[in-house]
């Protein structure tokens, strides 16, 4: 990964992008929660989000999932334009979410919480339920199959006929990765996937990222632990105030003055004192 | 055209009740977030409480009944929110259930009236009204008394929540319970206080409903809780001023289309101008960000 | 045969119709989170046009209405499921892909009543407030029945046809569109984020439950050979809310206790009391009364309803199920999956921001 391509001063980057956007802006009630963010995820690495409380991150992810509409800007998958797309639909191009506060489906089971997940499910169609009940029973078992091994590689596989809303925080945190995994994602977006677990379980998730990267996910998350983004993150985007402040790998932003004015340093040594 | 001012006079008292109970309706749904579908029996079991107070027992002047019912009106709602929605409420996150609690109350009560008061129709106990020549309109006394409270009301409670500490704790409460809370608001005495006023603009419009239309079932409640729906989604949910001017506009159209195409249909006058606004502009004309 | 009987296939019947009513709100509801206070008014669609299709030409007849084919017993009553069917898609085309539960649920009741409204005063529509009457009697003419024989006749019949529903209700709930319903429901962000069309889903889901409604409808016509506004107030929709409820949300067995015991034991069963002498209807009040309190104390205490909904355990969907993931999660690492107490920076802000 040490031939990472670097980004110049225009931002542009010479390896494609497998999501990117431009100028994004949001505004709730008058106040700027995002205000010009821009930025590219290479294809096939690890990307780290990170800024200062109230720099805008959640929102972006929503904006890009399409959880949340944007009031400017653009956004690309690929070469797709997918501004303001519905989130299904962007969904539906391979793009993954998980949540910051986990959101279980809590009334069903972590089982049937992953198996929610297959995209273009032909046991979706009323007609094939009613009439075409073999197909959507084979469908089902292949489905079945695979969710059962995908929990067994996360650990929950003993859970797996437990309610999901039973499940202890960090169990969540693992069913939430595990369900977007079983849609088989191109690109997956991490809403801080190791907030409020314990440092084992830090360990692991940063294990279950880097191999999902060695499948050839994209990845885009979150992070607020600077350990966890120079242990396992290929890429950083510094967003501060709404705007991508810096971009590059952890080591040169360390470097860069204004980033470490406006974030890294108040974090070092928040995380140097803990 | 004298038909049509005549309808433009039934139009504002029209709007002047739909306004009392939709300002009622919308700062407890401001504060709570959910609706209340017991509403108008809210406003119905008021109108009994006026009825009481002026026809049966005390045989009290009109206006002084309508003051004290509605007041007994705000308790009564004060007592409902503690013994069964707010923990309803607060033990079950989604809004499914205590939305079903209050369409249950709404059943509970209606019957109730029923079996106090019997299906039978009543009136108040209040002399003939002289009728007034108001410019091209052609009021009764009592209309303009209606209209009166109304516009005394909607400033009343437009004083409240622009210049008292109450009124301001109130729309803190609506923007953001929590953060209302963090901020050293008492939510749940606010919460209170919010169904007392709720209540008792219940009972005032309730009764003033029951004084323009000259009669009173346990009924009449229900079926203007349906216009009054219409007054807020028009208006925007959760606004006090869209309530206000959801009123007006779907006062003014039920009646001026009452007298042009039939009285029968007025509820659908309503409804279609609640569907076009739900097509046209779907969170009111007066919505507040984040509540649609 | 003796009056007692003709009580007991007229309890039958209304056990076997509210079963099929609470099956297609229980989809709408219990399994897609969609608070329908309109059902009662498709109920009533499916009534009108199935009673519309079977009555002869309203020429003669003394009433007005609209259609007038006399058609045979089956038709009648489908075509009624899918003029409930027609109306839903209106209705969700209008309200459902732009309002959340409680506007949606104010909207439906208002909906609900100008329905209501509609039929009670355009009298060529339906024949107004009397409603329609004289409805023939299925396979009264080709049986030779009479309205004895009918009633445990026709009880038999609905009964039929709830199983039949039934069944295919318990092959929607368990299938995988079923799953996608119930994801809908408990969050319809995730749902979403997951690549289901929630809206779509959601038309599915009010199809089935309006189709659901109709027939119920429909039967009750048939049944009882006439309908008219009284039968299907606002509160109407209620009895059907509490049926599911006090039968358990989201199971399909559920909804025949709550019918047992919401319609046939607390509806119908006291209509056949005798009036308290000088208080007309106080029996009827009495009992909306009681439902209502039972409503709100099963919610209370046992808002999973008398049969809970099941979870559809890994085992029943016959795959292997022996990955003996056990060795891989030792004790101590069940221990290190609980969460930890450290809060990171920024997750007090971005939890009241996420809180819109």
């Amino acid at each position: 990964m040490s031939e990472l391509p670097l980004l110049g001063p225009l931002g542009v980057l010479e390896s494609s992008a497998a999501l990117r956007c431009e100028a994004i802006t949001k505004a709730f009630q008058g106040v700027h929660a995002v205000n010009g963010a821009a930025f590219e995820v290479p294809e096939g690495q690890i990307t780290a989000l990170i800024g200062p409380n109230g720099a805008g991150k959640t929102t972006v992810v929503n904006i890009l999932s399409g959880s949340m509409t944007c009031d400017a800007g653009r956004e690309f998958i690929g070469s797709t334009e997918v501004t303001n797309w519905p989130s299904h639909k962007i969904a539906r191009l391979g793009l993954m979410r998980t949540f910051q506060l986990s959101r279980e489906l809590g009334g069903l089971t972590v089982l049937e919480n992953l198996l929610v997940a297959p995209a273009h499910q032909a046991g979706d169609s009323l007609f094939n339920v009613l009439f075409r009940p073999g197909r959507v029973r084979r469908e089902e078992r292949d489905n079945v199959e695979r969710a059962l091994h995908t929990l067994d590689t996360y650990g929950l596989y003993p859970l797996r006929d437990s309610r999901a809303s039973d499940l202890s925080g960090g169990q969540k945190k693992l069913l939430e990765i595990s369900r977007a995994v079983m849609a088989s994602p191109r690109i997956l977006l991490l809403d801080e996937p190791m907030a409020g677990v314990n440092p084992a379980l830090i360990d692991r998730i940063g294990n279950h990222i880097r191999d999902l990267r060695a499948s050839g996910v994209t990845v885009l998350m979150i992070e607020h632990n600077l350990n966890v983004v120079e242990k396992i993150c290929d890429h950083v985007i510094v967003l501060a105030e709404g705007r991508t402040l810096a971009t590059g790998r952890l080591s040169e932003l360390r470097q860069n003055t204004e980033v470490v004015k406006a974030y890294l340093g108040e974090v070092i040594d928040a995380s140097t004192s803990r | 055209m004298q038909i049509f001012w005549q309808s433009v006079g039934f139009g504002f008292v029209t709007a002047s009740v739909l306004a009392i109970s939709a300002v009622g309706l919308s700062l407890q749904f401001g504060i709570t977030n959910y609706i209340n579908f017991a509403y108008g029996d809210f406003m119905a079991l008021g109108a009994f409480f006026t009825y009481v107070l002026n026809s049966e027992v005390f045989h009290l002047n009109i206006w002084i009944a309508l003051v004290v019912g509605s007041l007994a009106m705000g308790v009564f709602a004060v007592l409902i929110n503690h013994v069964i929605f707010s923990p309803f409420a607060r033990r079950f996150k989604k809004t499914f259930y205590v939305l079903i609690v209050t369409f249950g109350l709404s059943l509970i009560l209606l019957n109730l009236e029923y079996s106090i008061w019997g299906a039978d129709v009543r009136f108040f106990q209040m002399p003939l009204a002289k009728v007034m020549h108001i410019g091209p309109l052609l009021l009764t006394r009592y209309q303009l008394i209606v209209m009166a409270i109304a516009v005394a009301l909607m400033l009343g409670v437009h004083a409240m929540l622009k210049t008292t500490r109450l009124g301001k704790s109130m729309r803190a409460m609506a923007d953001n319970t929590t953060l209302a809370m963090t901020s050293g608001i008492d939510t749940r005495a606010i919460t209170t206080i919010t169904w007392f006023l709720s209540g008792t603009l219940a009972g005032v419009s309730g009764t003033v409903l029951g004084i323009t239309e000259g009669n009173l079932t346990p009924a009449s409640g229900e079926l203007f809780l349906f216009v009054i729906f219409a007054a807020v989604i028009v208006g925007g949910v959760g606004s006090i001023y869209g309530a206000m001017a959801g009123a007006l506009l779907i006062g003014l159209a039920t009646e001026i289309s009452a007298a042009f195409i039939n009285p029968a249909y007025k509820l659908d006058t309503a409804f279609v101008i609640l569907i076009c606004t739900l097509l046209l502009r779907p969170s009111g004309l007066f919505a507040r960000p984040g509540k649609a | 045969m003796s009056g007692i009987w003709y009580y007991i296939f007229t309890l039958v019947f209304f056990l076997f119709d509210y079963f099929i009513l609470a099956m297609g709100l229980n989809i709408q509801y219990g399994e897609t989170g969609i608070l329908n206070f309109a059902y009662i008014g498709f109920v009533a669609i499916g009534a009108y046009v199935t009673g519309a299709f079977s009555l002869p030409n309203s020429v003669g007849t003394g009433q007005q209405y609209i259609l007038g084919l006399s058609l045979p017993f089956p038709l009648g009553l489908i075509l009624g499921g899918l003029a409930a069917c027609l109306f839903a898609v209106i209705v969700a085309l209008i309200s459902l892909r732009r309002l959340r539960t409680d506007y949606l649920a104010m909207v439906l009741i208002s909906l609900s009543l100008v329905l209501y409204d509609v039929c009670n005063n355009y009298v060529p529509l339906f024949n107004g407030a009397d409603g329609l009457y004289n409805v023939p009697e299925p396979f009264a003419g080709v049986l030779h029945l009479t309205t004895n024989s009918f009633i445990p006749f026709f009880a038999g019949v609905t009964g039929a046809i709830a199983v039949v529903m039934w069944l295919v209700m318990g092959r929607v709930t368990r299938s995988p569109l079923g799953r996608t319903l119930r994801a809908i429901r408990d969050d319809d962000v995730v749902a979403a984020a997951l690549g289901k069309d929630v809206f779509r889903n959601q038309l599915k889901s009010m199809l089935i439950g309006s189709f659901y409604a109709g027939i119920g409808g429909g039967l009750i016509m048939e049944f009882s050979g006439s309908f008219n506004p009284t039968a299907w107030l606002p509160g109407e929709t209620f009895v059907v809310f509490a049926v599911i409820i006090v039968g358990g949300v989201g199971n399909n067995i559920g909804m025949l206790m709550g019918s047992l015991v919401v319609e046939t034991l607390l509806v119908h069963l006291p209509a056949f009391l005798p009036d308290i002498p000088g208080h007309p209807g106080l029996i009827e009040y009495f009992d909306a009364v009681i439902i209502g309190v039972l409503l709100m104390v099963m919610l209370w205490f046992r808002p999973q309803g008398i049969v809970p909904e099941r979870l559809r355990r890994a085992a029943t969907f016959g795959v292997r199920d022996d990955l003996g993931a056990e060795a891989n999660l030792p004790p101590d690492e069940l221990s290190a999956l609980a969460p930890s107490p450290v809060v990171q920076p920024g997750t007090l802000q971005a939890r009241s921001a996420t809180n819109e």
